[in-house]
């Protein structure tokens, strides 16, 4: 097993998922806000790994979230575009701040 | 040496995943994303987990990325390709991205997993200490060694691990989702 430290996963996890977070927020686009999904729920996932082996190996938890987290996320992005393309059909624009029907 | 690798790869998948959420082209972004995940798929190797290092770019790189360049395509807005990427609170995202970082490290480094240099120094399982200094090795004495994707399929299968039923249930979400998405998304409504 390599000597990296646990935390410099989590650091990297962190960072990840702080830029995730940075296009969530501020793109435009809406495919570019679920990149920006799927580069935090990957952020994640690498947490559950680091801390499946490095805190406790034995267990096969966080594999087994992993594959849930992986499933659920491209259930996620299948029925985001689908959601994307409609908006686009009504609208014919895919920016989010564009789509403003439900505003209160 | 493999420590320097590691960090090579890091630095590339936060690269990319910086250049993915800040090019204009979104063919770009997307291509950037699928190096992104690449990296991700070498990092989660570097966690010893190799099926799901594959399973990585089989989904992400082959399937997700395929998906959303299938989707820039087809919502490719021809009138508004000159206009900027970012919305008006641009700024304000960095900031939130950046306070939401710092506070996770900061939380890092008040937690116990910090300058625990060792990773058989956190284990703390049923195994003798012996055991936990190698724990890639394939000399399987009981329970000891559950590295590979025979053990994975059956921590998902097995009923008595308990993970059968959401296996069986997160596949009827995916097969809903996947019908739920071609209704969506259908031109003439049911």
């Amino acid at each position: 097993m390599n000597n990296i430290p646990l935390v410099h996963f989590l650091y990297l996890a962190a960072i990840l998922f702080g830029v995730g977070m940075f296009g969530v927020l501020a793109r435009k686009n809406a495919i570019s806000v679920l990149m920006g999904i799927e580069l935090m729920l990957n952020a994640v996932n690498i947490n559950f790994l680091a801390f499946a082996r490095y805190w406790n190996w034995n267990s096969l938890t966080g594999p087994v979230f992993v594959v849930f987290v992986i499933t659920i996320a491209a259930a996620e992005a299948a029925v985001a575009l689908a959601i994307i393309i409609s908006i686009y059909r009504h609208l014919h624009t895919a920016n989010v701040d564009d789509a403003h029907f439900l505003r209160g | 040496m493999e420590n320097a690798i590691f960090y090579i790869i890091a630095g590339i998948t936060v690269a990319a995943a910086l250049m993915a959420l800040t090019v204009r082209n979104l063919f770009h972004c997307a291509l950037f994303l699928a190096m992104a995940m690449f990296g991700i798929s070498g990092v989660f190797l570097y966690l010893n987990s190799d099926f799901l290092a594959s399973v990585q770019v089989l989904i992400y790189v082959g399937a997700v990325t395929v998906i959303i360049i299938f989707g820039i395509s087809l919502t490719r807005n021809m009138m508004n390709e000159r206009s900027k990427a970012m919305n008006h609170q641009f700024l304000l995202s960095v900031v939130v991205a950046v306070f939401l970082t710092g506070i996770i490290v900061a939380a890092i480094q008040e937690s116990p997993f910090f300058g625990s240099e060792h990773p058989a120094s956190l284990v703390f399982s049923t195994v003798s200490s012996d055991q936990a200094q190698q724990p890639n090795s394939y000399e399987v004495s009981g329970h000891l060694f559950q590295n590979g994707v025979s053990y994975l399929a059956g921590a998902l299968l097995k009923p008595e691990n308990g993970f059968a039923f959401a296996f069986e249930f997160v596949s009827i979400l995916l097969l809903s989702a996947l019908v739920g998405a071609i209704v969506i998304a259908r031109k003439d409504p049911l």
